[in-house]
């Protein structure tokens, strides 16, 4: 088959068909269905254990499902296409992140492996952008939490990605970072830029959200446009009464 | 787009850099190397034997376990603070991967020779400067076999528990024809060999250079998977 640098044409940026993964006997994913448009913000929200981490997973190619199918940014997510991880940007609990290189080695390493002009450059103004340009050559072992996680979004954000995956972005952050990634997320979805994130924050996760999902046991127990969801104390109500009706 | 080669240089670079501001995998080689050597020539009455016949077994059992130490941490360090979640994330080829580790701890195993080859130099009492090319060659090619290999199956034992003890399990068996070729070879390039004889043992380790390299890199996107 001939490959092209052109991405496959496709009217949605994330779809996902009846997506299954199951570890040993656990079953993570019960057959997860929905679309995302181009510049939509998805917000997951679940109780723990709902394989939502495992859905990111899948969705940025880091896992293989079970059965289903995926296809991000055009691209079937098990064909292990390079160009599809081009289109994607990843933050998670783990910061991905060498404690032994300094916040700027480790953008600039990152910088290189994808291939960016300048990684230097590229590496300092995404410091910049995450207000840690003073403390480039300090080692990333060295940072408090917050701080890594702020190299972590400079990281996933280096080669700007036109997809987004944040699981749980606010765990373990201070005030200020969390200001700082609402800015950038807030910033995202300007730039109409495709978010999917998982929290527990209602208000944090539906102030950005065009859509809102419940995951419980593995699916979508909900899946709503975001105007359907209400305030932050009747998605609340919404919220529990699908988890207890589920669980 | 990023060429394969500036994906593996990038991976090398990263590498070299941690070890560089570490110091972990060199010096815990090294030390490991010189006390394998220094177990041997207390075990061994050299005025008995010929430390020629003796000494290039000594050599190589010294950088396989060493090295076994440096092939532990490989991926180890990768799985620490998910760096590896953050390799398979960016848009380069898995094969990439492999062989940005397998380069470095190639280059990590030769500098580990480099220092050693003077220990074994003096405690042996082996004149290895007279034959110091050809020996350096044997050295290139029995530890590139032991590098694609080893780097093979520290990112499969990476994913273990028991990885400590499963990578010398899996490793040392089938090291075993590499091992044997640069023993033997290595002998009689100390002893002043003919080269028609050394070149069975030359092409024994290539051979299985070529085919621990060539599977490899058929089985690396598989192992790295989940």
């Amino acid at each position: 088959m001939v490959q092209t640098d052109a991405p496959p044409s496709n009217e949605f940026a994330i779809e996902s068909k009846g997506l299954r993964k199951q570890f040993g006997l656990i079953e993570a994913l019960r057959g997860v269905e929905f679309r995302l448009r181009a510049g939509e913000f998805l917000t997951i929200f679940g109780p723990n254990g709902a394989g939502k981490t495992t859905l990111l997973g899948i969705l940025s190619s880091l896992t293989r499902p079970t059965a289903g199918q995926a296809r991000v940014a055009g691209y079937d997510v098990t064909d292990n296409d390079p160009r599809m991880r081009r289109e994607i940007g990843v933050i998670s609990h783990a910061s991905f992140l060498y404690p032994d290189l300094t916040a700027l080695e480790n953008l600039v390493f990152y910088a290189r492996l994808y291939g960016l002009a300048d990684p230097e450059a590229v590496a300092l103004r995404g410091l910049e952008e995450v207000e840690l340009s003073l403390r480039r050559h300090d080692k990333v072992g060295t940072f408090s939490r917050g701080m890594v996680q702020r190299v972590s979004i400079a990281r996933a954000m280096i080669h700007n990605p036109s997809i987004l995956f944040l699981d749980e972005p606010y765990t373990g952050l201070d005030q200020h970072a969390s200001l700082l990634l609402e800015r950038h997320l807030k910033e995202l979805k300007t730039e109409k830029r495709t978010v999917v994130m998982t929290t527990h924050d209602f208000g944090r996760g539906l102030e950005m959200a065009d859509r809102v999902a419940i995951q419980v046991k593995g699916r979508f127990a909900k899946f709503l446009d975001r105007a359907d969801a209400g305030d932050a104390a009747a998605f609340e109500r919404l919220y529990i009464d699908t988890v207890e009706g589920v669980l | 787009m990023n060429s394969f080669f500036g994906q593996v240089r990038a991976i090398v670079w990263k590498d070299f850099l941690t070890e560089f501001k570490t110091r972990e995998l060199f010096s815990s080689m090294f030390v490991f190397a010189v006390l394998v050597i220094l177990i041997f020539i207390f075990s061994v009455d050299l005025s008995l034997v010929n430390s020629e016949e003796v000494g290039p077994g000594v050599l190589w059992v010294a950088v396989i376990f060493a090295g076994t130490l440096g092939l532990n941490r490989s991926f180890t360090l990768e799985k620490e603070n998910s760096g590896l979640q953050g390799l398979l994330l960016a848009p380069i080829d898995r094969a990439a991967i492999y062989f940005g580790k397998m380069l470095s701890n190639l280059i990590f195993f030769l500098v580990m020779e480099a220092f050693i080859l003077p220990v074994f130099m003096v405690f042996f009492n082996i004149d290895l400067l007279s034959n110091l090319g050809p020996l350096l060659l044997v050295l290139l090619i029995g530890t590139l076999g032991f590098s694609a290999l080893g780097t093979l199956l520290s990112s499969l034992s990476s994913n273990l528990k028991t990885r400590e003890i499963m990578l010398p399990l899996l490793l040392y068996p089938l090291m075993v024809p590499i091992a044997i070729g640069a023993v033997r070879l290595t002998e009689q390039v100390l002893t002043g060999g003919a080269l028609g004889d050394m070149m069975n043992w030359v092409g024994l380790i290539l051979c299985f250079d070529v085919i621990y390299l060539a599977v490899s890199i058929m089985t690396i996107d598989h192992i790295l998977e989940d």
